[in-house]
């Protein structure tokens, strides 16, 4: 029978500081962020070295940690301020990088000892001849490439002791990553840099030249008729309803992607994954999935949902073609400033819209959940108004369930 | 020093790139290397290294794939008969197959090669330290670039100077998921099928693609022609220099490639002028396959031009 088993880390995606906070009161046992530099997402809001500290700090009283992903593929240009890079970081009080290009892994680990390195998923491990390799260079993690079966992990985890990284949720790139430069080509954007433009989510004509003959389009048609372009589109992934397997095959880090993404986006999908982990490590016996989480995570689901490559290459449903399924769009309305439990009141920050007569949904850290109706609603003078809509307007009102500061709101959105 | 490195197709054209003045060979199958003209089994292999040999040419074999467990289980035996066989080299771009030749002690060299991977000098001679003797420069790598790198690397750099440049490999079969959704063009998804995607709003646009063992493949819109700017090359001491022969036609890329190795001699003897070399790029424009572009890629562009 099972007993309780090792828990494996949830490592969320954290853009900002505000997300860094959140996702680890939300449940993360660790968050991974961008510097200034020798990140892939330029267009995050990434950190300073005093916001590195102050975000180190934070995670590190609450039992987290605090990775700072580092992989872009250096050009001759980029190299120069690496090793101060890295010594800034470790004495930040981070607890690795992550990074993809050898050149940058070796300066971290000869310029900034004592820094701990994860490898990049952009660099397409995908064999325990690799892992290996990877942690005889002293490397303490590495994070599989998305191509990598529940199966091929169980039996890395047989010829290998180094840390297992997996994602778990999230965006994939359709091809390996760091092995696709069409945002180079098609759009002078570096995606080793910081740059993707995402081209493989374009819509493409598609041709072939008969023989001797001129070049001829092939068009492709849908089950509705209408006519289908060429994609290279990946659906998302979701391995909710996996994690016995994940843990079973002995990964380390449960990684959740999107450091684009909102604080909406962030403390749901952290909330869901930290609670399906430790349910399941505490008693795995009587381990069950919850709907509910799977619910969840549709209400901030941008695509729909797969297992990528976990379960055998993936066929045509985990692209996107044809008519996109509905996905129901939730907002995020508000966050609890404060409860009085006397007079029933709940003080809400205003982030969306709402007003009297919405359903709302109040959501927690270990997956508190109450849902309501908006029935009555007061300015921060006491008046009575309709609606809160301006930005970070303070407002109360009537909610017959405690709640807590910190827990968000969201509502269905009226016209998804 | 200078090195002419050619893919081959088969033995005929093996016979006719030696001829044409090619100082090594490149090719492999495709279980362990990626996007090769030809999968040679192992006895065609075995005859085109001695063919190789008796002309003093060297030949390198494409170990350079993106292994999965069941794949690199099978990479120590290949290399054991590749050693056997004395090739002279094999590229790998997968850091568990260098794992296993350093273990196996063949004394093969490798030259690194992870496609659009490499792309600082830094990076090149940390493979250098770990027991490279070459490596193969991203395409995406100007000229610009090139100038300090070059001063900057330990080991040589091999530069393709013409064919297909890859920009894209998926692990999944996009083509053929493609075909199942819309139920049509379902027949062949293979290099041979000719495949090719254009961008939208520029319908003139070419990006070859196709599936095979290795995933998908997309190549950029033109094939790559560095020959006018080989002096520049030469003068930085880039000397290795590659010529892919993946989507040329069988019969003239052996003439493409004696242009080129005219080009070459040229610059070894000093009389390299921008009329002799215009004139033999001529040449390889005509030689080119009509339905396929050629221009020199990244070379010219400014580093800051890229976002």
């Amino acid at each position: 029978m099972l007993t309780a088993v090792k828990h494996p880390e949830v490592l969320a995606p954290a853009g900002t500081p505000e997300k860094l906070k959140v996702a680890i009161d939300y449940g993360a046992d660790a968050v991974y962020i961008g510097g200034d530099a020798y990140g892939l997402r330029s267009r995050a809001g990434n950190f300073s070295f005093e916001e590195m500290r102050v975000g180190a700090d934070y995670a590190h009283q609450h039992n987290a940690k605090v990775y700072v992903a580092a992989n872009i593929v250096a050009h001759e240009q980029n190299l120069a301020g690496a090793g101060s890079f890295y010594r800034q970081v470790r004495d930040a009080g981070i607890d690795a990088v992550i990074v993809s290009d050898p050149s940058l892994i070796e300066t971290a680990i000869t310029e900034a000892p004592g820094l701990k390195v994860h490898l990049s998923t952009q660099a397409s491990a995908t064999n325990y001849e690799t892992l290996n390799f990877w942690q005889h260079e002293g490397l303490e993690r590495v994070v599989l490439a998305r191509e990598v079966g529940i199966a091929e992990i169980k039996e890395m985890r047989q010829h290998t002791d180094v840390q297992i990284e997996a994602f778990v949720h999230g965006a994939m790139c359709i091809g390996y990553s760091g092995r696709c430069v069409l945002s180079n080509h098609l759009s002078l954007r570096d995606a080793n840099r910081g740059g993707c433009a995402q081209n493989c989510r374009w819509k493409y004509d598609l041709f072939d030249i008969p023989d001797l003959g001129q070049k001829r389009e092939l068009l492709g048609h849908g089950p509705d008729g209408k006519t289908e372009k060429f994609s290279m589109s990946a659906v998302d992934m979701a391995m909710i309803e996996h994690i016995p397997d994940l843990v079973e095959a002995g990964v380390d880090s449960l990684k959740i992607e999107g450091r684009m993404k909102t604080v909406h986006y962030v403390s749901t999908v952290a909330n869901v994954y930290s609670t399906a982990v430790r349910q399941y490590c505490a008693d795995p016996a009587h381990y069950q999935l919850d709907p509910a989480w799977v619910d969840e995570l549709w209400k901030v689901a941008q695509r729909e949902l797969s297992t990528g490559f976990y379960y055998g290459t993936p066929d045509e449903d985990f692209q996107l073609f044809g008519k996109r399924r509905r996905l129901s769009h939730y907002a995020f309305v508000g966050e609890v400033l404060a409860y009085d439990a006397v007079t029933k009141q709940v003080t809400v920050q205003q982030r969306n819209n709402f007003g009297i007569g919405d359903e709302i949904e109040f959501y927690g850290p270990n997956f508190a959940h109450h849902k309501q109706v908006v029935t009555d609603l007061f300015d921060d003078q006491d008046q009575a108004i309709e609606r809160a809509p301006h930005a970070m307007q303070v407002v109360h009102f009537t909610c017959a369930q405690p709640v807590h500061p910190g827990d968000f709101v969201r509502a269905q959105a009226q016209h998804s | 020093m200078s090195e002419l490195v050619t893919t081959v197709a088969d033995y005929a054209q093996a016979e006719a790139v030696i001829t044409a003045g090619a100082d090594r060979l490149y090719l492999g199958e495709d279980e362990f290397g990626l996007r090769l003209p030809h999968s040679f089994q192992r006895a065609e292999l075995n005859e085109i290294v001695e063919l190789a040999h008796q002309n003093n040419v060297k030949v390198t074999v494409a170990v350079n794939a993106i292994f999965h467990n069941d794949r690199i289980a099978m990479v120590g035996e290949y290399l054991r008969f590749l050693a056997q066989i004395k090739v002279d080299e094999v590229s790998i771009g997968d850091p568990g197959a260098i794992n296993i030749l350093q273990r196996e002690q063949l004394g093969l060299p490798y030259i690194y090669d992870a496609a659009d991977l490499v792309t600082s000098s830094r990076q090149i001679n940390f493979w250098g330290k770990h027991g490279a003797t070459a490596a193969v420069l991203a395409h995406e790598v100007p000229y610009q670039e090139m100038v300090p790198l070059s001063k900057n690397v330990a080991i040589p750099v091999e530069i393709t100077v013409y064919g297909a440049i890859v920009i894209h490999q998926s692990g999944r079969p996009l083509l053929q998921n493609y075909s199942n959704f819309v139920q049509e063009h379902l027949a062949q998804t293979d290099r041979q099928r000719g495949l090719f995607i254009a961008t939208p709003h520029h319908e003139e646009t070419h990006y070859s693609i196709y599936e095979d063992r290795n995933g998908t493949h997309i190549f950029a819109n033109n094939d790559l022609d560095l020959l006018t700017d080989l002096p520049k090359l030469w003068a930085l001491g880039l000397r290795r220099w590659k010529l892919d022969g993946l989507f040329a036609d069988v019969t003239t890329f052996s003439q493409i490639v004696a242009v080129f190795a005219q080009a070459r001699d040229l610059l070894l003897a000093g009389t390299a002028t921008p009329e002799a070399l215009a004139e033999l790029d001529r040449q390889v424009h005509e030689l080119q396959p009509a339905a396929r572009g050629l221009d020199n890629g990244f070379f010219d562009l400014d580093p800051d031009e890229v976002k």
